[in-house]
């Protein structure tokens, strides 16, 4: 049996004196789709931020297919394979749909920092972005730039970059966030089509989205996981249903 | 969308561009127009390269001069050495050399300065700036200290097809040959791997850590490369004027490229063209004219900082829009109805400005001879009444021009409207 | 010894003064986010102030008036040209700056001349205060150092005892909590910029008749001021004033020492090679170089800036 996709042990982030991750110990399986839930403020997005090296581990050990990532850069980690989406709109705003998904296929082919090649020569990055482009639904916007793209679009392109490069890790932050309901449909189709294969961890808010799409859930509150597991079993899992204090973890 | 470097229409545009830059010389006989075209030449390479940081990778250097002025002494050293020594090199390839010296100079220094971005980038170049140039000070050996170092560009056996790049004439076409490699070797970097994720790092550079590129590495490459086409405008200028002086590499030449490539518009490859162009011709031209040159060149400036931040190159892009959405007919009286406005405030502005400069800079009346001819008048300075005429054509302009600038802004956001409207 | 003290009172002297200008500088950059190239113009224009006035009425009431002028200059670039230019982003408000720098210079320039004025010490000031081994202090110098400590204590004070303190203290570290809390943000700019440039223009005030007046001060000062608040730390202000201490007495001391780099590598044991440029150098022309060194190796070994919170 090969090493989870994501193990973590005895993970601690401070702030100054507050501790915002108290402890975490989890592990994410290799082609699983794993939801984080909780209460506001309980860590979610710190603990992405954690894993994908964007914060400083203040403790503990993240392991990214057997091995330790703690101390690399993003750009290292991502070069690992495992890519990652924002809670906030992380896109190239001045470059168009094309050049974005280009952007992000350009290390995962092996150009590098090339200047001695035509990006309009190289084939197959063209092709694979026009590939995601087609996926995500945005080929007749090839050539607008990003930044003017309605915010639905938006979204769609943060998926589109994090999975451009054929990243088998993929972490995915609130990405249906101020969604209308139709354009979460849509949203929930993609991912579930871009990410078959790979393995999925996502911070969702959204608990239609979360049951729909999780084979597993952790419960993150207060920076610790009270509970791991199918969703069936965290619906009625005591701990959980406190934690959340009546609010209904049915479809809403 | 085809970006090729070279496909047919590109190909055409860049051989026509070159075809009349080697054309000029037979219109403009003069030997001053001649220094001129020569000055534009270096000065279109040295603010290309510069965009390079400002308009493709977001970092804003107040020390660029440095990569310019090490590439100009190297020149003009290895321009003695082959005079005194001969050598394998001529006259022709020192750009080459000039621009090696900009390169290494970047490996150096870029290593300091491209670990941060943004405002600390500005200040850490400004401090290596101002390093160098202290430096150049101190080791007149290598900087020939207040006098600059001088040589001759005649020099060496084996000059090209008979060339002894002495004439003026020939020399320009040694800058215009240099420069259309170096423009057209820049613009093929735009349209790399390395190129595009400039731009990357210059939109998001957090989003493109987290698609694997060490931003670092990007603005450190950026910059090395940018130093060896600074190196090779350096080393134009070094064979053109045949002298260099410490001022070649101190904060105003790092100014006047900055000045020169945001006026021009750092949004576009062409952008930072126009400015030099611009900006050389309007510091001939209207430097000639009057000592307030400097001071009308800051407040040109400042009024594109707020007006129009993309540059002239961004105000044609936009007209071209507009022409070609069909919408520029109906903006067409509206720009010639401010025009007048304007023009009538710009008059009293600069009757102001030439008759301070009279008064108080005490350099005698030469310096108020465009004030005689706008106000068409004998200027007695020490009266009130050129005073008040000039106020008060000011204050008309400028009541004009808010008047009818109004409208036009309307119209104008109108329009623009309309042809965002159109696109979406 | 002797030169060790008076140095040290030479170096804080005009350390106090660089922190006049980086504290000011500092703010200005904590809140707005705005690095002001044009800071050490606002100080050139507090000099000729003053000189101005001086020639009017005298020295007293200039070193009130002139930097009142130049804060309320200070004002109305923020609120006329600055406040726009932010619609267009940091590169842009950078720029500003950066071409009022030129244009202070160019009117500067046109209004007094190209070379130095005669902006002179007040006869009341002119003399020794005091006579340490054989080399006098100057009473004008113990009058600088009491008009940057009194600033210190005065700024300390309005940080830490006014509301307005507060609220610029709260933005210093969460700077969009401030517009949360509903405060006027544009206001409060406008007064720190204001406040900012003033006390530039005092600095210019005191300054401009220790050293020189001229239209050349402003580049001279404005990049020391950069490297001090690189070494210090962006948007520190503990680390403005201890960098601006340190860059003022490496200044002094520097300029003070005419042995060379032989004679120092010397002192640790080390010969150079004959007669290189280099090793014939004296401490005292390596003086202008030292703080670009000083600011590369902390940008080597400790980016963040000798006392800096956040990596920028």
């Amino acid at each position: 049996m090969s090493s989870p996709a994501i193990r973590i042990t005895g993970l601690k982030k401070n702030f100054g004196a507050s501790e915002i991750i108290r402890g975490v110990d989890l592990d994410i399986h290799r082609g699983e789709r794993h939801a984080i839930i909780g209460p506001n403020g309980a860590g979610k997005s710190t603990l992405f931020h954690l894993i994908s090296a964007r914060l400083p581990v203040s403790a503990g050990v993240i392991e990214l297919k057997g091995e330790n990532v703690v101390g690399l850069k993003p750009f290292e980690i991502n070069r690992k394979g495992l890519s990652r989406s924002f809670q906030i709109t992380n896109i190239f705003h001045n470059l168009s749909v094309f050049e974005n998904l280009r952007c992000a296929v350009l290390w995962s082919l092996g150009y590098r920092y090339s200047f001695w090649q035509r990006l309009a020569g190289l084939a197959d990055a063209r092709l694979r972005a026009e590939a995601v482009m087609e996926d995500i639904g945005l080929a007749k916007r090839r050539d607008t730039p990003a930044g003017i793209l309605s915010y639905a679009e938006q979204r769609a392109l943060e998926i589109g970059i994090t999975i451009a490069s054929g990243a088998d890790v993929i972490l995915l932050d609130e990405p249906t966030a101020g969604m209308s309901r139709s354009e979460t449909d849509d949203a929930v189709a993609l991912i579930r089509r871009v990410t078959e294969g790979k393995t999925l961890v996502m911070v969702e808010h959204d608990m239609g989205v979360v049951f729909g799409l999780a084979d597993r859930i952790s419960v993150l509150v207060y920076g610790q996981i009270i509970a791991t597991d199918a969703p069936a079993a965290i619906r009625c899992n005591a701990a959980v249903q406190e934690a959340y204090l009546g609010t209904s973890l049915n479809h809403d | 969308m085809n970006s090729a470097v070279f496909n047919h229409g590109r190909l055409l545009l860049w051989g026509g561009f070159l075809a009349l830059a080697f054309a000029l010389p037979l219109v403009f006989k003069s030997g001053f127009l001649v220094s001129l075209l020569c000055q534009i030449g270096i000065m279109v390479v040295f603010a290309l390269s510069y965009n390079m940081l400002l308009g493709q990778t977001g970092l804003l250097s107040f020390g660029h001069a440095v990569y310019y002025g090490i590439g100009a002494f190297v020149t003009m050293h290895m321009l003695n050495i082959i005079g005194k020594d001969g050598g394998p090199l001529t006259t022709a390839l020192l750009p080459l050399v000039g621009g090696l010296a900009g390169m290494l100079a970047g490996v150096v220094l870029g290593y300091v300065t491209t670990k941060k971005a943004g405002t600390t980038f500005a200040m850490i170049s400004l401090g290596i700036g101002e390093l160098v140039a202290a430096c150049a000070l101190m080791f007149p050996g290598f900087f020939g200290g207040e006098g600059g170092v001088s040589g001759n560009r005649v020099v060496g056996k084996g000059n090209l097809l008979g060339f002894t790049w002495g004439p003026q004439v020939e020399m320009y076409g040694l800058i215009v040959l240099w420069a259309f490699l170096a423009t057209v070797a820049m613009f093929a970097l735009t349209q790399t791997p390395l190129g595009r994720m400039a731009n990357a790092v210059r939109d998001n550079p957090e989003r493109a850590e987290f698609v694997g590129y060490d931003t670092q590495r990007v603005r450190y490459l950026m910059l090395i490369l940018s130093g060896l086409f600074a190196g090779i405008a350096g080393s134009l200028t070094a064979l053109n004027y045949e002298i260099v002086t410490s001022e070649t590499l101190n904060a105003h030449t790092s100014g006047v490229v900055l000045l020169m490539t945001f006026v021009g518009g750092i949004g576009f490859f062409y952008g930072p063209i126009i400015g030099a162009i611009l900006i050389s011709v309007m510091q001939i031209v209207i430097g000639g004219m009057t000592h307030a040159w400097l001071l009308y060149f800051g407040l040109f400036f400042l009024f594109m900082v707020l007006m129009a931040p993309g540059g002239i190159a961004s105000v044609i892009a936009i007209q071209r829009n507009l022409w070609l959405a069909g919408l520029f007919g109906r903006m067409v009286p509206h720009y010639l109805a401010v025009a007048l406005p304007v023009l009538i405030l710009l008059a009293g502005l600069v009757g102001l400005i030439e008759m301070s400069y009279a008064l108080l800079a005490g350099e005698g009346v030469g310096a108020g001879d465009t004030a005689t001819k706008v106000m068409k008048m004998e200027l007695h300075l020490n009266t009130p009444g050129p005073w008040l005429a000039a106020l008060g054509v000011t204050a008309a302009g400028l009541v004009l021009t808010r008047w009818i600038g109004g409208r036009t802004r309307a119209a104008w956001n109108s329009a623009l409207a309309t042809l965002h409207g159109d696109k979406s | 010894m002797e030169f060790v003290v008076i140095s040290l009172l030479n170096g804080i002297t005009y350390g106090l003064l660089l922190f006049m200008l980086s504290s000011g500088l500092t703010l200005i950059f904590s809140m707005m986010g705005i690095l002001n190239f044009a800071h050490a113009s606002f100080y050139m224009l507090g000099a000729y102030f003053a000189y101005q006035i001086s020639t009017w009425v005298g020295f007293w009431p200039g070193l009130l008036v002139a930097p009142l002028l130049v804060g309320a200059v200070g004002a109305a670039v923020e609120r006329y040209g600055l406040r726009r230019a932010h619609r267009f982003g940091h590169v842009a408000e950078l720029l500003f700056t950066f071409g009022l720098a030129f244009l202070v210079e160019e009117v500067v320039h046109l209004i007094w001349g190209k070379t130095s004025v005669d902006y002179k010490i007040p006869v009341e000031l002119d003399g020794t205060l005091f006579t340490l081994f054989a080399t006098d202090f100057p009473i004008y110098k113990g009058f600088m150092m009491l008009v940057s400590v009194g600033m210190l204590v005065a700024l300390y004070a309005l940080l830490t005892r006014t509301r307005i303190g507060l609220i610029i203290q709260a933005a210093l570290t969460k700077p969009d909590m401030v517009e949360a809390l509903g405060h006027n943000v544009p206001r409060i700019f406008m007064l720190v910029f204001g406040g900012g440039t003033a006390l530039a223009g005092l600095a210019g005030v005191i300054g401009g008749n220790a050293f020189i007046t001229e239209p050349g001060m402003a580049a001279a000062v404005g990049s020391i001021v950069f490297v001090v608040v690189v070494v210090g730390g962006l948007g520190s202000l503990g680390g403005a004033f201890v960098a601006s201490l340190l860059i003022g007495c490496i200044q002094t001391f520097s300029i003070a020492l005419t042995i060379s780099i032989t004679d120092v590598f010397a002192l640790i044991g080390v010969t150079l090679p004959e007669g290189s440029q280099v090793a014939r150098l004296t401490i005292t022309q390596l003086a202008p170089v030292l703080p670009y060194l000083l600011m590369v190796a902390i940008l080597i070994f400790r980016p963040r800036g000798l006392m800096g919170a956040r990596e920028s």
